[in-house]
This record gives structure tokens, sequence and C-alpha cells, in this order.
């Protein structure tokens, strides 16, 4: 059975001009894309290279100089499909006079959404996003990672089949960018469909499914992640329960010339600076008090 | 009531409109509009007809052409064409305007607008259903996407409108500026007892303007450039809003802020006034609402052309008859029709009048001017004389005059106990005769029954207000058998008031809204409120046509741009003269000719000349283009009530709800405009 298309682009081009309509710079050019319900898909490349304006056409924030793009199969510039869609900014571009309810509330009130299921899914949203504690305060009195948070609420204010996030780490701790994977992780497991740009590869490298990688406007590579980052011209070994020592090294080589290869690296595997980070603080959370020891070199206490 | 003198002065050089006047501004609407609509409509299917058939569906999309807009647009082109067509050819049965002269004949000859009378002719009604139709086509977008609008989506940019101005604290440091403006004026300044509430009416209304005025501007431009600037439009076009809603619900939101701001200040100032302990003078003055009854005004004499004297003044508002106890010369009010409750429950009526006295002599210290006022209905018409030195307008019937000059003599002989052969004047005897006392019976009973009354020896002062009391029976004469409006006479005078100058060497101006009939009196209370309205309605054109501004222009430039649009309606008259070509010192051509050459504006024009007719060509072609935009200007000055409130005159319903009218007619182009330009605008940079 055929997948179905969520959003679909078809040689979408966007040329930015100047006031006299001079072109000024290419920004995406004849971008062919097909992103399937259900997945998480990423959208990658430096800056400058047509993501968040491939976001923007899309949601019709611009006009595509040539080239259409669907989402739901309806025109980008037809407002009728932005009723299943939730969308993040890359910065959490919300009112910040207004406090974290009022915004939800306004939001709620765009999908003209009625009174009692606006003020349930707002309580949801911000208990979700974990500002249960500062929901009646100002959004000019927030962080930029509770900005985030509240934003990410607004998107989700309608229960979206399709979320557009733009840069949604940006501004979060390792925290919360862990509890932002796992959300999106989670929203995909609800049958939701994700497009993410970001510049962060270990986040689009942890959650998306599939990924396209631009350059300059042009469209480079796309494909499933793991497809993609897979090295077939090497080979990983991994293994528990065996002491690291020359001997084993030896034979380890030994086996691997047998089959025509060479032995590059032998030793133990590093964790992410990320994985070591959130180890600490689910430790420090579960033993309050603990604190860091300067390790104690050998002869400092016998010259005491 | 009394019959109190009154001191209020109410200059209305333009008549307000009123409900008789819609059709007429209907029509002109349809024109109007219609012709900035066809322009739009005919552009606009230029660009979507002309795209390529491969083009996008998302361009399709965003510059769709329905059937129903392709028919408008093929209907009005043709309908257009005709009028071009029967223009081309028959030029003399073109509109006025069009062939008008350039320049007035008479330099500084007062010019009173008309207001736009519905015309069946061949030529309006083509441009007027070629407007409908050019109106509809590029309409149709704009009432779709209004279709689409919900109220609660419309609430929530409402509010958030509302909100945002309210913590941004702008609009909070305007109105504290305000508050020593709503003080009374007799706090800061010395100023005579009875001018007193007319010193703070006027001083209140002038700052209300101003500091409402440009804080509701300034919000209403920098909102959407603000939101597209901040970004914040992201999350708001990427939900289920039309983009219209966006524009629409800034307005509503600024106009409720605005208009509670507005009745705030309304009512603070209000009631300093009530509370502060107003002058008795002042109260007796102005601190009512006067209901008057206004008629048409004529001027007239034994030469059938008269239309009044020019005695050289540069205001132009009023003409004059010249005074002599021969002269023939009368201006001549007509009461066309007259409330049926005028009658009941009162013996008189106040006629409330304020003259300008030219004085060609010194004339007398301390002494006014005569005048004779004849109040007289439809069933004694009256002529003027045909014999020189004859100054007394003659009965047509002059058999009934004859009887009522018998009888007032028997009357008063009766009143006074005189006998048949002493000598009475029964005009003067009546003249006198004060209400409330037994001659005003007698006076009551006899214009009843001839429906004629004069006072004679009325004494005025310059621009100081008079009132005479006219007896009740006139009125009552006049309404019984009333005539039908025919086709010879659509507006027949059911009473005429005529004034004539009496004392030798001295002219008498008079405007048509100098002289009424006292109808009623209401409250000034309810008068002060009613008059904020006309203010309701500046807000709304300043943040009407400010949000349309700013829908794709900068704040900054919205914001200037509102004010130009706006800032053009209080020289309305000037730029209407212009359009024209009635202004009496010509176009700019012809200023800086006037002004290279040291002549003066009024100068005659060598029509010979090469420059001249180089510079009145250059004028010529300079109205028609202004002629072109003066209608996009709005007429601010018909929304200010303050000068009735002052004076202490009712502002009647009739005149604030074809306020807005007027308001909705002029706001309503330009939301389509602000439609149009928001739906083809890139909101991301």
């Amino acid at each position: 059975m055929a997948q179905d298309v969520i959003v679909e682009t078809r040689s979408l081009t966007k040329v930015y001009r100047d006031f006299w309509g001079r072109k000024k710079k290419t920004a995406l050019n004849a971008l062919d894309l097909k992103i399937y319900k259900g997945e998480i898909f990423g959208l990658l490349g430096p800056n400058g290279s047509g993501k968040t304006t491939t976001i923007k056409l899309l949601l019709g924030l611009l006009f595509p100089t040539a080239g259409d793009s669907f989402v739901f199969g309806e025109p980008a510039s037809k407002v009728e499909k932005n009723e299943r869609i939730g969308y993040l900014p890359e910065e959490s571009y919300l009112y910040r006079f207004l406090n974290a309810e009022e915004t939800l509330d306004f939001y709620g009130r765009l999908f003209n959404i009625d009174s009692a299921t606006r003020r349930k899914r707002a309580g949801e949203l911000i208990e979700l996003v974990g500002l249960s504690g500062d929901k009646k305060r100002i959004l000019r009195e927030y962080s930029k990672g509770m900005r985030q948070r509240i934003g990410l609420a607004q998107a989700l204010i309608n229960d979206p089949d399709l979320i557009i996030l733009d840069e949604p780490t940006s501004g979060l701790d390792p925290l919360g960018t862990k509890w932002m994977k796992d959300l999106i992780l989670d929203l995909r497991k609800r049958g939701k469909t994700v497009l993410m740009c970001s510049h962060r590869l270990d986040d689009v490298q942890n959650v998306c499914d599939r990924i396209a990688i631009l350059f300059n406007g042009d469209l480079q590579e796309q494909g499933r992640v793991d497809k993609l980052i897979e090295d077939s011209n090497r080979l990983e070994l991994r293994a528990t329960g065996v002491q690291m020592n020359d001997a084993l090294k030896r034979e380890l080589e030994a086996v691997i010339k047998k089959h025509g290869g060479s032995l590059e690296t032998f030793g133990h595997p590093t964790t992410t600076l990320e994985d070591l980070f959130l180890r600490i603080v689910e430790e420090s959370r579960l033993r309050p008090g603990r604190r860091y020891m300067e390790p104690v070199q050998a002869g400092e206490t016998a010259k005491q | 009531m009394t019959n109190a003198t009154l001191f209020g002065m109410l200059i209305i050089d333009r008549d307000p409109f009123v409900y008789a006047d819609f059709w007429g501004l209907v029509q002109a609407w349809f024109q109007d509009a219609g012709g900035f609509a066809a322009l739009g409509l005919f552009a606009y299917l230029a660009y979507a007809l002309s795209m390529p058939a491969a083009q996008a569906e998302s361009a399709k999309a965003r510059a769709g052409v329905s059937p129903f807009m392709l028919s408008m647009a093929v209907l009005a082109l043709i309908l257009y064409t005709v009028y071009a067509f029967l223009v081309t050819v028959f030029p003399n049965i073109g509109p006025d305007l069009a062939n008008a002269k350039i320049y007035a004949s008479d330099p500084g000859q007062y010019i009173k607008y008309v207001p736009p009378k519905f015309a069946w002719n061949l030529q309006p009604m083509l441009l007027m259903v070629g407007g409908v139709f050019a109106l509809l086509g590029i309409g149709e977008p704009f009432a779709r996407s209004l279709a689409k609008v919900r109220l609660r989506r419309l609430w929530a940019l409402t509010k958030l409108s509302f909100l945002e101005a309210i913590r941004s604290k702008v609009l909070w440091v305007f109105l504290i500026a305000l508050i020593p403006f709503m003080f009374p004026a007799k706090w800061f300044f010395p100023i005579k007892a009875e001018d007193e509430l007319r010193s703070t009416v006027a001083i209140t209304t002038f700052f209300m303007n101003f500091i409402l005025l440009v804080p509701a501007g300034f919000l209403a431009a920098f909102s959407i450039p603000s939101d597209i600037k901040n970004q914040n439009i992201y999350t708001i076009v990427t939900k289920p809003v039309e983009r219209f809603e966006l524009v629409f619900g800034r307005f509503i939101g600024y106009t409720i802020l605005m208009t509670a701001a507005l009745v705030a200040m309304t009512t603070v100032s209000w009631l300093f006034i009530r509370t502060t302990g107003v002058d008795e003078k002042a109260k007796e003055e102005t601190l009512k609402a006067r209901v008057p009854l206004r008629g048409s005004m004529k001027f007239q004499s034994r030469k059938a052309e008269f239309a009044g004297t020019n005695v050289g003044r540069e205001f132009d508002y009023r003409q004059y008859i010249a005074g002599d106890p021969s002269s023939p010369q009368r201006a001549i009010w007509s009461f066309n029709s007259l409330p049926s409750g005028i009658t009941e429950g009162r013996d008189f009526v106040p006629c409330e009048f304020t003259f300008d006295i030219f004085q060609m002599t010194k004339g007398v210290e301390n002494r006014g001017v005569d005048l004779v006022v004849r109040v007289v209905s439809w069933q004694s018409p009256q002529v003027p004389p045909t014999e020189m030195k004859d100054g007394t307008w003659k009965w047509v019937d002059t058999a009934k005059e004859q009887q009522y000059q018998d009888e007032a003599k028997q009357m008063v002989r009766e009143l006074k106990g005189l006998a048949a052969t002493d000598d009475v004047n029964p005009a003067s005897a009546l003249a006198i005769a004060k209400p409330g006392t037994k001659e005003w019976e007698i006076v009551n009973k006899l214009t009843e029954k001839y429906g004629f009354y004069e006072i004679t020896g009325k004494e005025i002062f310059d621009y100081h207000p008079e009132s005479i009391a006219v007896p009740v029976g006139i009125f009552k004469n006049a309404l019984k058998d009333a005539p039908k409006p025919t086709k010879e006479n659509p507006k027949p005078a059911l009473v005429q008031v005529q004034v004539k100058c009496n004392t030798p060497g001295q002219m008498l101006g008079m405007a048509e809204g100098d002289l009424y009939l006292l109808e009623g009196e209401r409250t000034f209370d309810e008068n002060y409120f009613k008059a904020a309205f006309g203010l309701w309605c500046r807000l709304c054109f300043v943040i009407g046509l400010a949000v349309t501004c700013s829908t794709y222009l900068a704040g900054i430039i919205s914001f200037l741009a509102m004010i130009f649009i706006y800032g053009c309606g209080y020289a309305v008259d000037h730029i209407s003269d212009m359009a024209s070509g009635t202004s009496y010192a010509g176009g700019p051509l012809r200023a800086v000719k006037s002004l290279l050459g040291a002549e003066q504006p009024t100068a005659q024009v060598d029509a010979a000349s090469a420059i001249a007719q180089v510079t009145e060509g250059g004028d010529k072609f300079f109205s028609w283009v202004v002629r072109r935009f003066v209608n996009m200007i709005p007429d601010v000055y018909s929304f200010s009530w303050s000068g009735f409130v002052s004076e202490g005159f009712n502002v009647p319903v009739e005149y604030l709800v074809m306020n807005l009218v007027v308001m909705v007619g002029y706001l309503l182009p330009w939301f389509i405009l602000g439609y149009y330009l928001i739906r083809s605008r890139e909101v991301a940079e």
C-alpha cells in the first residue's frame, strides 16, 4: 500500500529580489521532496542553505518564485490546511505581554476551539511542557528555554497531524533537549508527522527517520538516516566481559588480517557528553547534597 | 420654554447630511468607489489572467479569478465604454464637473456645498451601475473572506490588540497627559462668564481630538508592521486565520480600546462641567440643547435675479440687503415641513436669529438697526411692490388683506374699549403684544385665521442673537389643508419668515443658518455625549486608514501616510476648490506666476498671453489629477459637533446616523484595498 504523502514540493524555488526586482539570492532551487505520514523528517544544512525558507514556503509565509508545494494535498497558499498544522518557529515569536495561559487561550481561539476544550488542552499542555508553576508569569519574564517550551505548547494546541519545528532544541539545556527529543519521538508514536530542521546534527540523528541535506539552496542528499550514515567500508565490534590487553589485540589483528582487513582502533568506547551530563544530573536528583570532591593526591595526607 | 433672549450663534457654512441625502450619496459612492474598484479590478484581472497556464497551483490560488468576478468586470467594462462613448460623442451632456469653467468668476464668491442628488439621467446611471458591477467584482473575494471570519478568532485578535495597547503603557502616557485639559477652562484662563462653557467645550474637544487621535493612529499604524518585524505574525498566519481577520481584528481592537478611552474622557469632562458650578449666564446661554427648525433661505426684491449684495467682506458666507423703509429687499426663510407637534401645548414659537450689520454710515450711537419681521403662511402669499419707493410687500389677495386690517382694527378697539371712530393702528398694537396676555390671544386668533403676523421696529445689534415670539396661530393656519407637493412645486413652503432692514444706510448680512424656529429643547448632558460620536467617527477614520496603510507599508510610513490623508481632510474645501477649478487664486502654476510677477492673486488673467495659456492649461491638468484623488480624503469637519454643543444646539440623531453612513462608505473601499494588500504580501522577511 502506498504511503500517504503529507508534504510534497515540486521544483520549489525561491529567489529573493531587491526593491527593483533584481535578483539578490536563490534561497531554494528546484526542491523536490516528499514527506510521508508518521515519519520524522529532518532538514539539514548550514546557515543560508534554505531550510527555513522551505518551511516558510510550506506555511505560506513566503510565496514561491517557481514550482509548487502541497500540504495534505492542498496548495500551500490555502489557509484551510493550517487547521492540521502545528508550527514552532526558530525563535519562539510569541506575544511577550501575555502569560502562558493567555497565550494558549489566544492560539486556541485562532483554531476556533471552544472554551471548555481550550481550557482543558491549555492545562494539559502547560503540564506537559513543565510550566505549571509559571503559567501566570508574562512571557517577557521567561528564559529562552521556557519560551521555547510554551512555543511548543502553542504548536500542539490544535492536536495537529503535521508538526513543523524550526530548530526545536534552540535555547534548551541538555535536559530540555532530551525532553524535546523524547516528545518528538512520542509524537511519532501517536501517528503524527514531524518536519524539523536543526543545526544540531546529533538531535537529527537521534530522532529523524529520514533527512534531506541542503546546501546553498540545492538538495544535496536525501534518505533514511541509518542508511545515510552507515559506513560500509568499516566494521564495528563491541564486546563486554573481556579485559583489554595486548594479547587480545594481537589475536584480533590476526583474525582481521586473515579476512583482508586491518585494525584501526582498539580501546574502550567513549560515551557522549550529553549522556554523561544526563547521568550526573539524574544522580544528583537521586542523592541531594552530593558534591564534587577533589581527588586526594598520594602523599598529601602524609605531609599533613 | 422662555422667551428670553438667546445667545447661541452657529455658523453652518455647510449643511450636515440628512436622511434625504442618502440615495444621492449612495449613487455618488457607487460612482466614485466604483471608479477606483474598476481600476483595481482590471489591473488584478490583467495580472491574474496573464499568468502562464503552467504556473504553480499556489500562485493560481492566490490570484484566483472566479467566473462571477470575470463577468462583473465585463459588464463594468461595457458600461464604462458606453459612458466614454457618450461623453466623447455628446460632450455637452457630460457631467458638470468635467466641463467646469476653471476658476470662479467672482473671486471670493461663497460656493455652498450642495449634497449630491440621485440622478436618473443616462450618464450618471451608467457610471453608477458600472461602479456597482466593478465593486461586486473586486469585492467578491473580500466577501468570501468575510464569510470565513469567525467571531472567536476575531475576538482573539481584537482582545490581543486591546491587551497589547493596555500593557504597552503608550496609551496611558497619552491619557494621563490629557487629564489637565479635562478641567474647566476657567481654572486656567480669564474668560467671560457667559463664554465659560463655550471655552471649556472648545478646549476639551480640541485636546481630546489631538490626544486620542494621535495614539490611535500610532497604535494602529505600528501594529501589523511590528508583528511582521518581531515575527509574531508567523504564529498567527500559520493558523487557519484569514489574513484579513488580522486587519479587521486590529481595527476592532483599537476601536474598542479608543472608544473606552473616549467614553471615559467624555464622562470625566462632563462631570467636571456638571460639578464645578457653571456660571448662571453661561447656563442660560449654552447649558441646553435647542432643537432648531431650519428653513431654506433666499433673497428677493423687485428684480427677480436679486441674490443679495456682496459688501466685499472676505468671508462670503453672508450676503446683504440694503436698509431703508422704502427698500423692497427681503431675506426670506421658507419652512416647507412643520412637525405636527409644533402647535401643541404652546401659544408661541420662538424665532431666533443673529445677523451681521455692515455699516455704510456711522448711524446713531448706541442704537442698533431696526428690522421688520413678517411671518406668513402659505394661505397669505406676499409679492414685492411694483412701485418705486414703495418698500412694503403686498398680499396677493388684496381683499383678504383688507379683511384682515378691518378685523384687526375691530379686535384692538374691543380690547382697548375704543369707539369705531377712534384711530387704531392694528400693526403696531399687535406687534407689542406679549405671550400670555389678552392681546396675545387676539394675535393668535388673527394669525390662525389669516396666516399673517408682523413685527416692526425690532432693534438688533451686530452679531447679537435675538428672539421674537411667533404666534402659534400662524402654524395652525399653515397646517390646515396644507398643500401637497406637486411636480411644479415639489416643496411648497408652509410658512415664510421675511426679514427687512428698516434703518437707512445700513446693510444687513444673513445666511441660511442665521435664523431658525425653536422647535424644542433637549438636555445639554445628552447633547454632550452625542457630540462625542463625531470624535468616535474620526477615531474610526484614523484607525481604519492607519491599519490599511500598515498592511503594506512600514510602521512609520503608515503613520505618516495616515496623517497625510487625514490631514488633507482639514483642507478638504480648499482641495475641492482646486479639483473643481473654482479656487479664485487659480492653481499652483498660476500661483507661481503671480508670485514671480508680484501680481495680486485676484488679478485678471490675460487669456491671450502665451504664459497664461501654459499656466492655465497646466492648472487645468492639475485640477484633473486632484479630481481623481479628492474623494479619497475624509471630510473630517463634517464630524465635528462641538460647535453645536458649545453654542447650545441639539445634535440631531439624523446627523449622527448620516455620519455613520458616510464613515462606513469611506472606510469600506479602504478595507477592500487592505484585504488585497495583506493577501498579496509575503509576511516573512
